[in-house]
């Protein structure tokens, strides 16, 4: 086990691919979750919305990751409550919260010390600077949230198609939900030091979306969601260092590019292939249908 | 009264005419002609087709074979004088929008971009409510009218455009009975006046009771004709394949054989 | 109170802020009222991301920002129209990959020059003290062309935004007249960038018109509180975020005085507006609205 406390240890270059490999994974999983319920814009959201958490924990002397932690959770509640007032529908209460929560956190920045170089790095990442600690807890909720999907895997897959089926089978749907919007704020945070958290949303969204293009099955979706987040990871940084150009940014560039490139040669949903099937028999009202069901499950 | 000619006059006109959303029909081999002043029925099991029937005399739908005429047009260039009432459940009951402003809609063609709609606009819309027996209600946001409430005030909206032909999409579902009544009483006035009317249900009782003609469809057409000569046990077996269904009043039930 | 809100605007370079703040919070007020109501925010906040590289690119470039800003905002309205219409990606995944890959690629792009995080914060949340002259009048147009669109379309952007198959069955291009509102929030934001950054600017769209809907069931009123509100806020908020910084010492940054304020009208709402409409139901003649069984 000596080269894993090597690798916890060793050089900043190791840190750095370390980190990415593994948000990249938990990303790219829970990522398939995150398409399923539709939550690209939510997962946004958290992104903005825990940065007066980030701020107040510089502000306490405390981690910044663990502020920003529990800083969402208050978010994920605040979210869950307007969603179920009227007259507010969930996209714009989302995007009151982001706006909010985003400016009270720019306003205790520049109330603190005006606008420093930290925050720069939480917004889009810092990879190179990644401490030791912050890789542990990054393994560490990594773990966490891994396990909890492998151990929800059942019912977060019912809740996300047939919420009402879930509540009907006896489960506590709700309770479900929220537990699957911690995990993605969990994911969100932990990959602040990565990619920042405008761009976390992207290793979270692209790697699943690429995935879903290559495969209709859910478990196999997850597999290559993961390999692609992390692949992107290695990718990124590798040619960040030959162009000596920001890591986040250019790990979220390699995974919008093999979205791109999968949009075009993938065989079953790409443009090419597509055209190549021209006629089959006639499924009549089906192909309707198809469109409506994969698109649930898209 | 409709003159002889406008009567005669072709309101829709549909030969052998297929329509498909990618490749491949959905429907097939539909063919026959809706004159002013008449009222046929579309019916036919879920998924038979019926929607993408109306939506293809819209142009929404692309017919790649045979061909539909509206008003002695192609579909795209018939549109302003094509009235289409969706269901009333397809729409948003929290839209900060007044039963007035959704009767005032069927006018924007009418008045054109940029333009305000004008007093004769105004009128027309709170004429048009007033036809579905809600003239007094066009203060009410839409979406706090009971559903019988809103499928009238959609039906206003396309009698206010003042349209020639009236596609209605399913409008007697789970709509309460003096809704219904108000309905159909104001479609009678429409058909009176020269429209031709377009009507998908499953009621096959309402059908029998207002329509001069039914399109029986699954896929395909099963049958184009008199409601009295069409609507027949044997022809409905046949369109729903044998399935059980249940009328109203003292009409026939028919049961898997 | 007078004194919190007049004194601070007897400085020319104040003047100018609140004339750029009023003149955005009716321009974001009034185009926000369509995106709450067809729940456009994540299509609005993608568009304040995509602006970005066009304003670091013209930056770097030495062009003018607005100019930039400006090209970006349209090739990304162009693109978020199409993708939002595809059907083989959600339109939450697509939208979300195109913003962050747009804004990837400024971060790249700031990430080449020396003074990279200095740039990149007056980017995302703008500089309204240092509005000149040549700004004001860029804003001033936009809103010009802006305002006249929605008065213009209003009717035909509101059958869409309410019923799209009736607006599709009447004749309209449903397709063009969205591509022409998210072209007109791309110009909101391209207008917004200097002032109040491209991170804020999306509070200005959505916060009064969510505000505004919480409180009123007519667009016309809607429209009216919203641009109000927006209009209030921004001078509250430079008022606020002046006083507390000259005479009290403590920094607030103006941009983000102004969010806070308009969300602590929004809390306000949203405690308000369910006794508001009691209130006109018990005294009112027709109701607003009604809670008849069957409704919704």
């Amino acid at each position: 086990m000596s080269w894993l406390t090597e690798a916890f240890s060793g050089s900043f270059a190791q840190r750095a691919l370390l980190e990415a490999v593994m948000v990249g994974i938990v990303s790219g999983v829970i990522g398939v979750h995150v398409l399923l319920r539709r939550l690209p814009f939510f997962t946004l959201a958290m992104g903005h919305a825990t940065f007066p958490g980030v701020v107040l924990a510089a502000l306490a002397g405390v981690n910044l990751l663990v502020g920003a932690g529990l800083f969402g959770m208050l978010v994920v509640v605040a979210v869950a409550l307007l969603g179920a007032r009227e007259r507010i529908d969930d996209t714009s209460a989302i995007g009151v919260v982001l706006a909010g929560t985003f400016a009270l956190g720019v306003l205790l920045l520049s109330a603190q010390s005006g606008f420093t170089k930290d925050l720069s790095a939480y917004l889009v990442g810092s990879i190179v600077t990644v401490q030791p600690a912050d890789l542990l807890i990054t393994a560490v909720t990594g773990v966490v949230v891994l396990g909890a999907l492998a151990t929800l895997h059942k019912e977060l897959v019912l809740g996300a198609f047939d919420p009402g089926g879930l509540a009907a089978l006896g489960y506590p749907a709700v309770t479900l939900d929220i537990v699957m919007l911690l995990l993605i704020e969990l994911v969100v945070v932990t990959s602040v030091p990565a990619v920042g958290t405008i761009l976390s949303v992207a290793l979270i969204t692209a790697p699943a979306a690429t995935a879903r293009l290559w495969t209709d099955r859910l478990g196999p979706t997850m597999v290559l969601s993961g390999a692609l987040g992390a692949a992107s990871g290695i990718i990124g940084l590798v040619v960040s260092r030959n162009l000596n150009v920001a890591a986040g940014a250019t790990i979220v560039l390699v995974a919008a590019a093999l979205f791109a490139g999968s949009l075009v040669i993938a065989p079953r949903r790409g443009a090419i292939p597509r055209r190549l099937v021209h006629r089959r028999a006639g499924r009549g009202a089906g192909s309707v249908s198809d469109v409506s069901v994969s698109e649930r499950l898209a | 009264m409709p003159t002889e000619d406008e009567a005669r006059a072709e309101a829709l006109v549909i030969r052998h005419a297929a329509a498909a959303y990618d490749r491949t029909p959905v429907l097939e081999g539909v063919d026959g002609v809706v004159h002013a002043g008449e009222s046929v029925a579309l019916i036919g099991p879920n998924g038979a087709g019926k929607s993408t029937l109306l939506k293809a005399v819209l142009g929404l739908v692309p017919v790649v074979h045979g061909s539909i005429t509206v008003l002695g047009r192609p579909p795209l260039a018939a549109r302003r004088e094509v009235a289409y009432v969706p269901q009333a459940d397809t729409l948003d009951t929290e839209f900060p929008v007044t039963a007035g402003q959704v009767a005032l809609m069927g006018r924007y063609p009418r008045v054109g971009w940029v333009r305000r709609p004008g007093r004769a606009d105004r009128q027309a819309a709170a004429a048009a409510l007033g036809e579905v027996g809600l003239a007094d209600h066009a203060g009410r946001r839409f979406g706090s009218l009971s559903g019988g409430q809103r499928q009238r005030v959609l039906l206003a909206r396309a009698i206010a455009q003042q349209a020639r032909l009236l596609l209605l999409d399913e409008p007697f579902n789970g709509i309460d009975a003096s809704s219904e009544e108000l309905l159909l009483a104001a479609l009678r006035r429409l058909r009176a006046a020269g429209a031709a009317v377009v009507v998908s249900t499953h009621d096959l009782a309402l059908a029998h009771l207002f329509c001069d003609e039914v399109c029986l469809l699954n896929r395909h057409q099963f049958a184009f004709g008199p409601v009295a000569t069409t609507l027949t046990p044997d022809l409905l077996r046949a369109t729903y394949g044998g399935h059980a269904l249940q009328l109203r009043g003292d009409s026939v039930i028919l049961t898997q054989p | 109170m007078t004194h919190l809100l007049i004194e601070p605007f007897e400085v020319a370079f104040m003047q100018r802020a609140l004339l750029a703040v009023l003149i955005l919070g009716v321009l974001a007020g009034a185009v926000g009222v369509f995106v709450v109501l067809r729940r456009l925010a994540f299509v609005g906040d993608a568009l304040t991301h995509t602006v970005f590289p066009g304003v670091v690119i013209a930056f770097l470039i030495g062009q003018s920002i607005f100019f930039g800003a400006l090209a970006a905002a349209l090739l990304s309205a162009l693109l978020l129209t199409t993708l939002t219409s595809t059907r083989r990606v959600t339109p939450d995944a697509g939208l979300a990959i195109l913003l962050t890959s747009f804004f990837a690629v400024g971060v790249v792009l700031v990430s080449r020059v020396q003074s990279y995080t200095a740039d990149l914060s007056a980017f995302l949340f703008g500089r309204i003290l240092a509005v000149d002259r040549a700004v004001l009048i860029q804003t001033l147009v936009v809103a010009a062309i802006v305002l006249t669109t929605l008065v213009a379309l209003r009717k035909e952007l509101l059958l869409r935004a309410f019923d799209p198959e009736g607006a599709t069955a009447m004749g309209y291009r449903v397709d063009v007249l969205d591509l022409v509102l998210n072209v007109l929030v791309a110009l909101v934001v391209v207008a917004a960038v200097k002032a109040v950054g491209t991170v804020l600017v999306i509070a200005l769209i959505i916060v009064p018109a969510a505000t505004a809907r919480l409180l009123v069931d007519r667009v016309a009123s809607m429209t009216a509180i919203s641009c109000g509100l927006g209009a209030l806020a921004g001078w509250l908020g430079l008022a606020i975020s002046y006083d507390v910084s000259i005479q009290r010492g403590v920094r607030l940054a103006s941009g983000a005085t102004i969010v806070v304020v308009l969300v602590a009208c929004f809390i306000f709402a949203l405690a308000v507006g369910p006794g508001r409409r009691a209130l006109a139901r018990r005294f009112g003649g027709p109701p607003a609205t009604s809670s008849t069984p069957g409704a919704g």
